[in-house]
């Protein structure tokens, strides 16, 4: 029996309180922002802008079917297949919107692309911006190697040493940010911003928290569930309502580790890696259905980090320290999550188009062979494009990769 | 003369043998906004990773669909073609996680991944300029020598007089009865980076000698322009003129990307920015990149008087994907765009080449 923890609730009542948001401030006139995950989200509601996430709008449509139409027209309008799909459904978005699902995103006044992720987040950027005719930012993250930065937890994001030269040059690029975010939504506010990170950094520790429960015996909740923690860490961090949401979504998931219940009969544990295939999100019922459950998703543990309140800049410059943006030696701070999780196998998701989430999960398999032990299902699985990943076809293959670790 | 060199030294790589047997360090590149010149002063041979075109082991280990480049370097290394050191830089996904997964699976004794900023501004330079001193401390500690000033000197010397002496050949292409084939050209950028320069540069002064007494071409169709990024393929360029084109300019990082720009003095400083200021397909721009990039393909088509341009857009490559629709809209001349993957299918090409000289009712 499938017995998730029961957070739709909580996500409905979050979006409501933060669409409400969005249409007083546009009522109010304020600018509109469009954003990438990783993005210092808080600043957000420093300046309180109305905020717009392609990445979030196109799972949005992939989940209600209209993404295919949306990439087909951002191919036949020139832009390459292999390029992300995010990417993909938000230009067939910009040049068809009528095929695409409502509400529409609000129309940028300015848009900020990082590479605390990809690059392909600056060309979104500059892609959009072009269309739109209007300004955007970039802040420059560095991409780690072992020799710039040092024993970084895989959750927390706590690293034990960072090259200082390089922190410099990103909270220089991030106080450019708020800057160039001034100029388009007025003054800065260092009180505020103060009370946003305050909230954040309560928020975070949640988080955190909740994934670490997840790794409980048995696993307590779902990944259809927990998969949408993202939306949080990646573009809410920094609200109340997703303090709120926390506060709740932790006493929950709290309750049932306690009574040591699990989201279904445990007989296998997996970790879990790459974008969500927003269209097929019952993948993950389906596996959890059959005994197998997810108590650690590593793409959602990337969207987390420890905020800390008491340095704002640098607490930004730390989302960037997952593990998609450090090169693989990185991977160890993985193999120990995997191995307080005690895992028995791994699904990995090779996603068409990312090149992040793609190049690093055959090393990952690797790596978790050689280290646990533990083998690996690799599956196709763009997030917004179901064509490349029929779901009868994925469970042809998760059953017999089930059956043969039964 | 071009295609035996050209299999001794780019398809057969003896320099490189040559070089190692010297007990020398072959410092991979993955990238043309690596700065040669810093691994040159070390007395290091810097050459730019190519690999191949024919996939089998990489398939296990990186993802089928990224671009030809970044496989046929992969495919390259698993298959036992070994460097000393691996330096890419952030400029594109593909460049940072080829770095990683080859750092990964090969083990190199030394690597090092640049970070570029992609602002244009005094405090991203300033950053950049750190970045390459860090790099060349990393180098020299690796490479067991000081880091010395004259020595840069001479390899600034020796790298600003291989980019005038290629800017002097390109010339030649773009005549009006081209004395150099595009395929040639590319064929010698290609020899020029699988080797020191110092030793490149005595071919290239027997080549421009032998070129500059030719009659040129006159029996093409059309006069063009070809674009894209870490492009390789020769064979595919001569069957282009073969089919009536002469190929009298590119933009490729590979070739007039890779050469294009000099460096004021020998400071790191310097180095950094003439490093800095190209624009061929990287994110880094002052304002748009795609602006910039299409300001330095214009600017080659006006000078080279090409009728139209190519885009060789490679199906995995990021960078051509996210900014070919704007390049042909934008560009002031009729371009075809061909998209490929290897292997090729040669017959597919040919007709819609054709049609497009038809176009020009030539």
């Amino acid at each position: 029996m499938w017995n998730p923890l029961g957070y739709k609730e909580l996500y409905r009542s979050l979006f409501k309180k933060h669409l409400a948001r969005q249409e007083e401030l546009l009522k109010k006139g304020r600018p509109v922002g469009w954003f990438f995950s990783f993005h210092p989200s808080e600043l957000i509601y420093v300046f309180d802008v109305v905020s717009a996430f392609p990445e979030q709008y196109s799972a949005y449509c992939a989940a209600r079917g209209s993404s295919v139409a949306l990439i087909d027209e951002a191919i036949s309008s020139g832009y390459s297949h292999f390029l992300c799909d995010y990417f993909k459904t938000t230009i067939g978005s910009i040049i068809s919107p009528e095929k695409a699902t409502k509400p529409l995103m609000p129309k940028p006044d300015f848009i900020v692309g990082t590479r605390a992720l990809c690059v392909a987040h600056t060309e979104m950027a500059e892609v959009f911006a072009r269309y739109y005719k209007i300004p955007r930012f970039f802040v420059n993250y560095p991409y780690w190697t072992k020799d710039s930065l040092k024993n970084v937890d895989e959750l927390t994001k706590d690293a034990e040493w960072v090259d200082e030269i390089y922190l410099e040059y990103v909270i220089s690029r991030l106080k450019k940010l708020v800057e160039f975010m001034e100029g388009i939504a007025g003054e800065f506010d260092e009180e505020r911003m103060r009370e946003v990170f305050k909230t954040s950094e309560k928020t975070s520790e949640l988080l955190i928290e909740i994934l670490k429960l997840m790794m409980s015996k048995p696993t307590p909740g779902s990944q259809r569930e927990i998969g949408d923690l993202v939306f949080i860490a990646f573009f809410v961090l920094g609200s109340d309502y997703a303090l709120e949401f926390c506060e709740k979504a932790y006493e929950k998931i709290k309750e049932r580790v306690k009574k040591r219940e699990g989201v279904s009969e445990e007989k296998l544990r997996f970790l879990t890696f790459g974008i969500m295939p927003w269209h097929t999100l019952e993948l993950y019922q389906y596996c959890e259905s059959k005994g197998a459950n997810f108590p650690v998703n590593l793409y959602v543990n990337a969207s987390v980090h420890r905020v800390e309140a008491k340095d704002p800049f640098r607490s930004m410059a730390k989302r960037s320290f997952h593990f998609t943006n450090c090169d693989y030696s990185f991977l160890d701070s993985v193999i120990k999550t995997a191995r307080k999780a005690d895992i028995d196998g791994a699904l990995l998701l090779e996603n068409t188009g990312c090149r992040i989430t793609s190049a690093i999960i055959y090393p990952l398999a690797e790596r978790l062979k050689e280290d646990l032990g533990v083998p690996s299902l690799i599956l196709e699985a763009p997030q917004c494009d179901p064509r490349m990943m029929p779901i009868e076809r994925a469970k042809t293959k998760i059953d017999a990769f089930i059956e043969a670790l039964l | 003369m071009i295609s035996k060199i050209f299999q001794e030294f780019f398809v057969k790589r003896r320099k490189i043998e040559e070089y190692r047997e010297k007990g020398k360090k072959i410092i991979g590149t993955m990238c043309n906004t690596v700065p040669e010149e810093l691994i040159h002063a070390f007395g290091s041979v810097p050459i730019r990773l190519f690999g191949v075109n024919e996939f089998k082991e990489v398939y296990a280990k990186f993802p089928s669909w990224m671009c030809s480049y970044s496989r046929g370097v992969m495919e390259d290394a698993l298959r036992g073609f070994k460097v000393d050191g691996v330096v890419s830089s952030t400029t594109d996904d593909t460049k940072i996680h080829l770095f990683s997964s080859y750092t990964f699976y090969v083990k190199p004794d030394f690597s090092y991944l640049i970070q570029f900023p992609f602002v244009k501004d005094e405090l991203s330079f300033q950053f950049f300029k750190n970045e390459l001193e860090r790099f060349s401390l990393k180098l020299a500690n690796f490479l067991k020598v000081d880091i010395d000033e004259k020595k840069l000197r001479d390899s600034v010397k020796i790298y600003n007089e291989y980019r005038i002496l290629c800017s002097r050949i390109d010339s030649l292409r773009s005549m009006e009865n081209p004395k150099v084939s595009g395929s040639e050209f590319l064929s010698l950028m290609l020899i020029s980076q699988q080797m020191l320069k110092e030793d490149f540069l005595q071919i290239a002064r027997d080549f421009y000698r032998e070129a500059e007494r030719r009659e040129g071409r006159e029996d093409y169709k059309i006069r063009v322009h070809v674009s894209g990024t870490d492009f390789t393929d020769v064979n595919f360029l001569r069957n282009l003129e073969d089919w009536g084109l002469a190929i009298v300019s590119d933009d490729f990082c590979t070739s007039a990307a890779y050469y294009s720009g000099l460096v004021d003095d020998s400071s790191i400083e310097s180095v950094a920015k003439r490093y800095f200021s190209i624009c061929s397909c990287t994110m880094s721009a002052k304002d748009s990149p795609i602006d910039e990039r299409i300001e330095f393909i214009s600017r080659r088509i006006e000078k080279s008087e090409a009728e139209a341009a190519i885009l060789m857009k490679e199906r995995g490559c990021e960078i051509c994907g996210h900014q070919c629709s704007w390049i042909v809209r934008e560009l002031n001349v009729p371009v075809l765009v061909l998209d490929y993957e290897y292997p090729i299918s040669i017959e597919q090409y040919k007709t819609r080449v054709e049609a497009f000289i038809e176009s020009f009712g030539r």
